[in-house]
């Protein structure tokens, strides 16, 4: 295993290195958006001419750019994100706060979509040409060139069912406290959204995959071997047939998180896409660097994962 | 994902329930402003969906009545002395916060002087106080105000929602070393009035009791739940399925599709905002230096003249907002009928191309050989700018009218769609030739007839500019600081109107209309919630969140939720699952007949 | 093969529609202030698929549309194919530091959130269809790089390539004469669906705000409906013909891609 622990120590630097490259490139791209925040946050508030310069100086507007590119280094390397020009509060907290219900959202969806996307894939895989491949591969090419939000708001208007399917959030405020089941609920539509749009993604991966081991040879002896044609596919062709798949999840996984913009507006879910959205209108730079970060860092720790599991999962690879 | 997974199991094992609260207390749910709540720090908040809040859980000075005049509220009579400087308010005695300590003019007074001494508290209110010398309360009933300068409108200065909230001392004493990072989440939130915040969760909802023993009467709901939604139409869709009671806000379409609907109460309210287009006047800095981009045409009157012959505001408002709005005239708008301003019919600016392209023809702008015309001093053709919200449908739909109207005078327009920060930058640069704009106000104009004085132009360094479109007129400004101190209201409006006939003259800022604010209630959950009585037009006065939420009433009946409307949406609808499915069927058709050819 | 007749007869209809349609739609029908239809109404004579807000026709808007719609999709996949390829191409052939320095630009770029930074970018550049062109671009040529690098190296390893260069090829010769016509119908398949990919991502940032509102495309048609309240008003002929429209040509670019990846590569099309 010691060729493991040195192949893990040269992904870890590289994905160090990958993240703060992308910190730079993060911070570069949004220090050059037109901004004037303090305009933008003060429009049709009285406000005094002092009470701008205050607000500059408060927010660190008029500090020169390379001061500003420190400061920003300085406080993600202390694990803080800066001080949010619109909420005015620290970008962590903000961050927290929606941290939650978008885990939840992506969570389920993903969730849902592998098992789903898995399941039919290797189905319609194993029986290719099939009526159930035929169908599976129309109904999730077609779903997968809808526009997630044009679909979002089409379920939203037909299926928000009072009492049942709520129209938007993530619970039903005027009920105390906060009831999983009443989360559930609200969760439906935006999963169901982005269920119908991702899944496709992973039943054309694990149809292609089935399809190649379907040819294999030791599928052949397994069958000589006398077992079930279901046995075949469950015990041997699937468990291979996984292997490209993975790779492919995780790396997916790590961009579901900034996906789901449309997704959250549509729905009103507080989490974190919405939040980058509203921070862009302003622009609210800390804002946007500290969800940034976020997003960076969840797609390359989802793709340090990808190549660990697949050197865990491939005995060809852990051999060496 | 274990949550996802955990959350199923949980479906399953649990049969559904319906959403149960206890029969006899009944809640108000409105949709929350669209903006959204920045910070529950009311020394700080900038959003609307703050200011809401605020105006119901904290107390102030004055109320507004419905026609937005100064009422009473913690204080029940207020006084100029004689030397004009000294505002003295008598306070109500008796009241208390919502932990059971008592009000007193020393909340007040320390409220008001920490926004006037400290920066962090002045964030978001500095300039309401800038011209107090000192904050006194000699005994818990009396406050006493000292200004600098007269100032006519002291009793706006705390009013719900718009103004100053005054917050308990003892509770806010120890947070102010820490302001700039102070949430105030701890619930229910220490304060005064019709209701008590409980909770809150950004971007999800506010919620409220309700207080009973309110000062200007009780709330007739028992609490209120203010809830976010990003899509209006979904906020929409929430109201006919019944878990919404009330939207303050939708737009054109929507109301025009909703007013029909028996189960539906909608209404119009009187504009309390304009919408129009502002032409640079030759951007320079207070010492008179020039600066940006913009084109030396339209420092002419002529040009801005002849643009503002050529729009035909009355189509704006029959095919923009579907006839839900007055024509603008006025820089005040309609909602607060004291300072609202008309010009006679001479004075009128009326739809008229001829006369346009008489007036430029004779101020020798010719056309050129692609029907544009030229600058003869500077040579340039008559193009522009015309920068718009990228984010507001209105200013897409008006900026194609007024390319093809400018089109027909010899004035080419290039629509540039712009965010709003972008928008703002150029605007503080000069780098503009048109801007769409548009301004809401509360009652007491002084802030937006502030920003067309000479003193919001921006230093030569390019900061400190505050300026409306860098209008500057010295006897603008001689009439701004005389309404200042001018305390008789009717002696006021007449110099009011007077800078609006200046402002309307000069069109700089050309008012194109002013948009009806349009609200929708549910008939079978609440009543009373609109306030005021409806004017000739059938226009109710402008709503706030403190009237109509504390006016609001059940039905005489509770019935539980009704299901109304949705239906016909889910028919067409099922329109949109029918052409999915069939788009993915002749795929599946298509894909059999093809599994020949593979094999 | 029909997968590829029915795809690419549905792409060549509507590039047809879209080019011919200066001949029968004018300014008359497109300019709000000339247009004289009634506003916001269901299909009536005239209007088969009703009218927008302004009195407009949907089926023309949605004709019109396709215009500006597939030029961006097909704009910004090229730049994408462009930048990708000479990327991967390079990162192929020069396996040294080049190659490697390069595959870590390609690493750094596929780890920014696509969404986000495509939504930074035209804020940057300013709003309209050149900024989310590049916008897209910017954030889909890893995918391209990452695949053309791969047949490069597999490419290379083929014989022929060391007899080219026993003969005397130089590193540009071997790149542009020997290894891109091979990696050349790959880049093809792949640029069907990237630009599969662009409309939807068109779409999305003109929903998101980032478009320019007065242009008409399918995303600001979309743009339009949902923010002026037509899901409310029960538009059914506003909200669909543009998503459909959208639904259909993504679609037909994808089964396109796949048949010809099939007809190039049938045992790579499994894989599809």
């Amino acid at each position: 295993m010691r060729g493991f622990g040195r192949h893990l120590a040269e992904k870890l630097a590289a994905a160090v290195v990958s993240f703060f490259v992308t910190l730079v490139i993060g911070f570069v791209i949004f220090s050059l958006m037109p901004a004037d925040p303090v305009r933008t946050l003060t429009r049709g508030r009285p406000t005094s001419e002092a009470q701008l310069a205050q607000l500059r100086l408060q927010l660190g507007l008029d500090d020169p750019l390379w001061q500003r590119f420190l400061s920003f280094v300085g406080d993600t390397l202390r694990g803080e994100l800066g001080y949010s020009w619109q909420f005015q509060q620290q970008v962590s907290t903000l961050v927290a706060e929606r941290l939650g219900p978008t885990l939840l959202l992506m969570g389920t969806s993903a969730a849902i979509s592998v098992a789903l996307g898995l399941w039919l894939g290797m189905r319609s895989g194993w029986k290719q040409g099939s009526v159930f491949d035929r169908i599976t591969s129309g109904a999730s090419l077609t779903l997968w060139s809808v526009p997630t939000f044009w679909l979002g708001m089409i379920l939203l208007v037909a299926f928000s069912i009072p009492g049942l399917l709520p129209a938007g959030g993530m619970s039903d405020p005027s009920l105390p406290g906060t009831d999983p089941l009443d989360v559930a609920r609200h969760l439906v539509l935006p999963c169901l959204t982005m269920v119908l749009v991702i899944f496709a993604q992973y039943v054309t991966v694990m149809r292609s995959s089935i399809i190649d081991e379907r040819g294999a040879a030791y599928l052949l002896t397994a069958r000589a071997k006398g077992l079930a044609d279901a046995d075949v596919r469950r015990r041997h062709a699937a468990p291979n047939a996984l292997l490209p798949s993975v790779t492919m999840i995780f790396m997916h996984l790590g961009t579901l998180v900034s996906g789901a913009i449309t997704v959250e507006a549509v729905y009103s879910w507080p989490g974190l896409g919405y939040l980058t959205y509203q921070a862009l209108k302003i622009p609210d730079l800390p804002l946007l660097q500290g969800t940034f970060i976020i997003f960076s860092a969840s797609v390359i720790i989802m793709n340090l994962l990808a190549d660990l599991a697949y050197r865990f999962l491939d005995p060809r690879v852990r051999a060496q | 994902m274990w949550i996802g997974k955990a959350l199923l199991a949980g479906a399953l094992l649990t049969t559904a329930a319906a959403p149960t609260t206890p029969a006899q207390d009944t809640t108000l749910r409105v949709k929350m402003s669209g903006s959204g709540v920045d910070t529950l720090n009311p020394f700080l908040a900038f959003f609307n969906g703050a200011l809401d809040i605020f105006g119901t859980i904290y107390p102030s000075l004055n109320s507004l009545d419905e026609n937005g005049k100064p009422g009473p509220y913690l204080a029940t009579e207020w006084t100029q002395g004689p030397d004009q400087l000294t505002w003295t308010f008598k306070l109500r005695d008796g009241l208390k916060w919502s932990d059971g300590q008592p009000i007193t003019a020393e909340d007040a007074a320390w409220t008001l002087n920490l926004i006037r001494t400290d920066t962090v508290a002045g964030t978001a209110n500095g300039s309401l106080v800038g011209n107090f010398e000192n904050v006194a309360a000699p005994d818990p009933t009396t406050l006493v105000i000292k200004t600098k300068k007269p100032q006519a409108n002291v009793m706006y200065v705390s009013i719900p929602i718009s103004g100053i909230p005054i917050v308990p001392k003892h509770v806010w004493e120890p947070h102010v070393k820490g302001l700039k990072d102070y949430r105030n989440d701890a619930f229910p939130v220490v304060g005064y009035g019709p209701w008590t915040l409980t909770d809150y969760r950004p971007e999800q909802y506010a919620k409220f009791d309700a207080n009973k023993s309110f000062v200007l009467g009780a709330p007739a709901f028992d609490h209120l739940v203010q809830q976010s939604f990003k899509e209006s139409d979904a906020a929409v869709a929430a109201l006919r399925s019944g878990q919404l009671d009330y939207i303050n806000g939708i737009n054109p379409t929507q109301f025009t599709a909703l007013k029909g609907d028996a189960s539906l109460l909608a209404v119009q309210e009187v504009g309390n905002g304009w919408t129009g287009i502002e032409l640079n006047p030759g951007a320079k800095t207070r010492s008179g230096k020039p600066i940006g981009t913009g084109h030396p045409a339209l420092r002419e009157q002529v040009v801005r003249d002849a643009i503002a012959l050529a729009i035909d505001k009355p189509t704006l408002v029959t095919k923009v907002i579907n006839g839900l709005g007055r024509l603008g005239h006025g820089y005040l708008p309609p909602a607060w009928p004291q300072w609202s301003w008309k010009p006679t019919p001479e004075e009128e600016h009326t739809f008229d191309p001829a006369k346009a392209n008489q007036l430029l023809d004779a101020a020798g702008y010719a056309k050129g050989a692609d029907g544009v015309r030229v600058d003869p001093k500077s040579g340039k053709p008559l193009a522009f700018r015309l920068g718009t919200h990228s984010d507001d449908s209105a200013d897409a739909a008006i900026s194609t009218y007024l390319v093809g109207w400018l089109q027909a005078i010899g004035v080419k327009l290039t629509i540039q769609p712009l965010s709003m920060s972008a928008l703002n930058s150029d605007l503080a640069k000069g780098d503009w030739d048109i801007l769409m704009d548009g301004w809401t106000t509360g009652p007491d104009p002084t802030y937006l007839l502030g920003i067309q004085t000479c003193a919001t132009l921006p230093k030569d360094d390019g900061t400190g500019g505050n300026t409306e479109a860098y209008y500057c007129d010295k006897d603008y400004d001689a009439l701004f600081e005389r309404q200042l101190t001018t305390a008789d209201p009717a002696e006021r409006a007449k110099i009011v109107a007077d800078m609006q006939r200046k402002l309307y003259r000069a069109n700089v800022d050309q008012i194109l209309y002013y948009a009806n604010t349009l609200d929708v209630a549910r008939t079978d959950t609440v009543k009373g919630i609109v306030t005021g009585t409806p004017d000739a037009e059938g226009l109710h006065p402008a709503q706030t969140a403190f009237w109509s939420y504390l006016k609001a009433a059940p039905p005489a009946a509770t019935k539980a939720s009704g299901s109304g409307g949705g239906g016909g949406s889910a028919v067409w609808l099922g329109l949109g699952a029918l052409v999915i499915a069939a788009v993915g069927g002749t795929l599946v058709v298509r894909r059999r007949k093809t599994a020949g050819d593979r094999e | 093969m029909r997968s590829l007749l029915w795809g690419a007869g549905v792409l060549a209809a509507f590039a047809l529609l879209a080019l011919t349609a200066p001949l029968y739609i004018g300014d008359a029908d497109l300019n709000v202030v000339k247009v004289t239809g009634p506003q916001l109404s269901p299909p009536v004579a005239g209007y088969p698929l009703g009218t927008d807000q302004a009195g407009r026709s949907v089926l023309l808007l949605v004709i019109w549309g396709a215009r500006e719609s597939l030029a961006i999709g097909l704009i910004a996949t090229a730049l994408t194919v462009v930048l990708g390829s000479a990327v991967g191409l390079l990162a192929g052939h020069y396996q040294g530091a080049l190659g490697k320095a390069l595959m870590h630009v390609t690493d750094w770029f596929i780890a920014l959130p696509s969404l986000p930074l495509a939504i930074s970018l035209s804020a940057v550049l300013g709003q309209g269809a050149a900024s989310i062109t590049v916008a897209i671009a910017v954030t889909s040529w890893t995918a391209t790089a990452r695949l053309v690098r791969a047949q490069t190296l597999a490419v290379e390893a083929r014989p022929f390539i060391e007899r080219a260069r026993v003969l005397g090829a130089g590193n540009t010769q071997v790149m542009l004469r020997h290894v891109l016509p091979n990696v050349l119908p790959l880049i093809l398949v792949s640029s069907t669906l990237t630009v599969a990919s662009a409309i939807l991502s068109e779409a999305t940032l003109t929903f998101l705000g980032l478009g320019d509102p007065t242009s008409v495309t399918w995303g600001s048609m979309l743009q339009a409906a949902f923010s002026g309240g037509a899901v409310t008003a029960g538009a059914w002929w506003y909200l669909l013909p543009p998503g459909v429209a959208i639904l259909i040509v993504v679609l037909g670019f994808t089964l396109t891609g796949r048949a010809v990846e099939h007809l190039l590569d049938p045992r790579r099309a499994a894989h599809a």
